[in-house]
């Protein structure tokens, strides 16, 4: 009997330790930076797609189901969740995940935001007080998140702690490489025009500026006024290109580019939008790259 | 009197008390100290801000890990917002003819909207996390006729995976519509069915719900609520001391490839009954049973373009005595009635099209008193067209057209209402 008893609680702790940690990530870059400290330690499901737009995002039900099966919920932070991601912790059931406890990964937590506005009103567009939430293309905010990750992994899954810090090395060796490559890029004397305001951490690490933007204020279309005021800007300050993702502000690129023969350069938005961004550093590989 | 006249004599006497040289001498000197005394506060206030300030540049720092999932820090105050939902309605009813229109057979309520402008109510939306064991939420309407406290529950939030408790004054899970607020419906006014048998607001009650989520391939979300009862149009609070109303529901959801979702699940509330809303000076009491299947289908490709169909069909069977509360005599009801609306709401950018067609009395229409069936003339039905147009997530205008034949009399209703929405504060969630 109790030998019985020894094999059945040996084969429960096998099989717990053979369990991979159930990972839901927002955003594809999320997905992308757990999957390379987890690699085949953890299952990730990933809950948006590269071509959304994560302010305009509906709770799903099977997202909720997702986060109901999650282990560890990994999320972006400073507001751009905040439409949907309340009700899908909420609505998920699962005690795991929800705030101050262990599965729940602000990865917000691990940056230091920028443009922090903290007397912010709604007149001024859809506007983040806690900082511009777009640090996905931050290497040096992403850096300390992917650490983050890698702290949360561990603690959630110590069972697995080594391998994680072993893959966060291993990200680490790969991150300075490609830090020193991106460092190379001449992108200190470029000027562009951006749709929306996201490009701002990727402009002060590296350099560049930005010098409108098409929207009127984050998250409201331009106006026709405000369109002509830009083409007279862009007409003064003659800026490289005008920058935006896929999935906005095609329409009046092309309108501005006819009007004033600055050409537009379309980013990837998120890991997966493009073929060749694979993972992070891929887009961001692509993003410096068309960039220049 | 006495002393104003005393002071005055005082003042008056002041100037010839002292010798102007002296005096001024005197002032002068208690001038430059006090502005002494002034530079050193100042001075000393600027060394304590400057140090405030170090301090709360520290403290930004620090706070910089602040999540961000609720917005801003919700210790100090919960989450609120406002919605205001007002409209301008327009009939070819004047307004008594409106307060008089019921459907008869279902419900002996009559239209509120009244023509010309009206305001359905400023809405306080109230929430924040209790502690890490439950969260809480208030919705108080406040309409003309004052503050009304419409919900006010507790959510679990640290159960065992899959299990949920909500308890207070709610929104019942059943069906679809009922558990929305009426300013994210996609139209002005809930569907005739939702008039017909739980009356414009739908089942809210005290009570508790117990929802489950079991851990499936699809979503499946199963619950059961007991429930205080008083739908006065349903149920009614007289019907039986103590809490006499139950129900159920199920909700199932699969994604059709990236862009599809559909939902669909029957829910039923059965209960004790009495109340007066079936016809004037009649009075009901037994017993109720409400079911209803909904379906939704959402195509969302992009946040510019997105199509919703959406459709419920309720069954309402009723069993009892109906009293003449003026001669005192009953008559046994029996009544088994159904009705079912369908809506397809197209996006296109900011801009949303709407129809939406109702019908009631589709497959049952028996309404037996005593053993004889009641014929009440037509079919209720009622067709509708609206356009929105969303300035931005917090501001809503609304137009709307009803062909309304609920009345059952051969007359239409035509109506056109223009509503405005608009919603302050904490940001408010997109659920599905």
């Amino acid at each position: 009997m109790k030998k019985i008893a020894m094999v059945f609680v040996l084969s429960l702790y096998a099989t717990s330790a053979l369990a991979k940690v159930n990972v839901v990530a927002t955003l594809p870059f999320i997905g992308s930076l757990a999957k390379e400290i987890g690699g085949d330690r953890i299952d990730i499901t990933v809950l948006i797609k590269s071509n959304q737009d994560p302010h305009f995002v509906e709770a799903k039900p099977s997202m909720i189901l997702a986060v109901r099966k999650a282990d560890i919920l990994i999320y972006n932070g400073l507001d751009l969740e905040i439409g949907y991601l309340p009700v899908l912790i909420e609505s998920s059931k699962n005690p795991a995940i929800q705030p101050g406890k262990a599965g729940n990964l602000d990865c917000s937590r691990y940056v230091a935001p920028i443009e922090r506005l903290p007397s912010a009103d709604r007149s001024m567009g859809d506007v983040h007080p806690l900082g511009n939430p777009h640090y996905i293309y931050s290497p040096k905010n992403i850096f300390r998140v992917a650490e983050g990750i890698t702290e949360v992994l561990s603690a959630v899954d110590s069972v697995n702690a080594v391998f994680y810090m072993e893959s966060f090395a291993a990200f680490k060796e790969r991150f300075n490489k490609k830090q020193a490559e991106w460092g190379k890029g001449q992108l200190k004397e470029k000027k562009f025009i951006a749709y929306h305001n996201m490009f701002s951490y990727l402009s002060s690490e590296f350099g560049f500026q930005i010098k409108g933007y098409i929207e009127a204020k984050p998250g409201i279309p331009p106006s026709a006024g405000h369109i002509e005021g830009l083409i007279e800007a862009m007409k003064r300050e003659r800026p490289d290109a005008i920058i935006i993702t896929p999935d906005a502000g095609r329409k009046e690129t092309e309108f501005l580019t006819q009007k004033t023969g600055v050409k537009t350069i379309i980013l990837p938005r998120d890991v997966g939008s493009t073929p060749a961004a694979k993972d992070w550093f891929s887009l961001m590989d692509e993003i410096l790259s068309l960039l220049q | 009197m006495r002393i104003t006249a005393l002071l005055c004599l005082l003042f008056l006497l002041i100037p010839f008390s002292k010798s102007w040289g002296d005096d001024m001498e005197q002032r002068i000197q208690a001038l430059e100290n006090a502005s002494n005394i002034q530079t050193e506060t100042i001075e000393e206030q600027q060394k304590a801000i400057e140090e405030l300030k170090k301090g709360s540049d520290t403290e930004k720092q620090k706070s910089a890990g602040v999540t961000g999932l609720f917005g801003s820090a919700s210790l100090a105050n919960p989450n609120i917002s406002l919605i205001v939902d007002t409209f301008f309605y327009s009939s070819n009813h004047n307004d008594g003819e409106l307060e008089a229109r019921s459907i008869p057979g279902f419900t002996n309520a009559g239209i509120e909207k009244r023509n010309g402008f009206n305001l359905e109510s400023a809405e306080l939306f109230i929430y924040a996390p209790v502690d890490p064991y439950f969260n809480l939420y208030a919705t108080i309407p406040v309409t003309e006729d004052g503050a009304e406290v419409e919900e006010a529950y507790f959510i679990t939030t640290a159960l065992p995976k899959g299990a949920q408790v909500k308890g207070g004054k709610f929104k019942s899970g059943f069906g679809r519509i009922n558990s929305q607020h009426p300013h994210a419906w996609d139209f002005a006014d809930a569907p005739l069915a939702y008039r017909g048998f739980t009356g414009e607001e739908g089942i809210i009650e005290k009570g508790v719900q117990l929802t489950y989520l079991p851990e499936l391939p699809f979503y499946t979300q199963l619950g059961a609520e007991a429930l205080q009862g008083d739908n006065n149009l349903l149920f009614g609070q007289d019907a039986k001391s103590g809490a006499h109303t139950f129900s159920a529901f199920a909700k199932a959801s699969f994604d059709m490839g990236d862009y599809s979702t559909i939902l669909f699940g029957p829910s039923v509330v059965v209960g004790k009954a009495r109340n007066s809303s079936i016809a004037d000076d009649r009075e009901f009491a037994g017993d109720t049973t409400l079911y209803d299947l909904e379906f939704t289908y959402k195509w969302k490709p992009s946040k510019a373009r997105s199509f919703t169909l959406q459709s419920e069909y309720l069954l309402r069977s009723q069993d009892g005595n109906l009293t003449d509360t003026v001669s005192s005599t009953a008559d046994t009801l029996k009544r088994t009635q159904d009705g079912v609306y369908l809506q397809g709401i197209y996006q296109i950018g900011r801009c949303r099209v709407g129809a939406r067609f109702d019908r009631m009395e589709v497959f049952r229409d028996d309404y037996r008193l005593s053993g004889a069936d009641q014929d009440f003339g037509e079919r209720p039905w009622r067709a509708t067209g609206s356009v929105e147009y969303n300035l931005s997530e917090f501001s809503r205008i609304r137009v709307q057209y009803n062909h309304d034949r609920s009345g059952r009399d051969g007359v239409t209703n035509n109506e056109v209402l223009v509503q405005l929405i608009f919603g302050i504060g904490a940001h408010s969630a997109h659920p599905f």
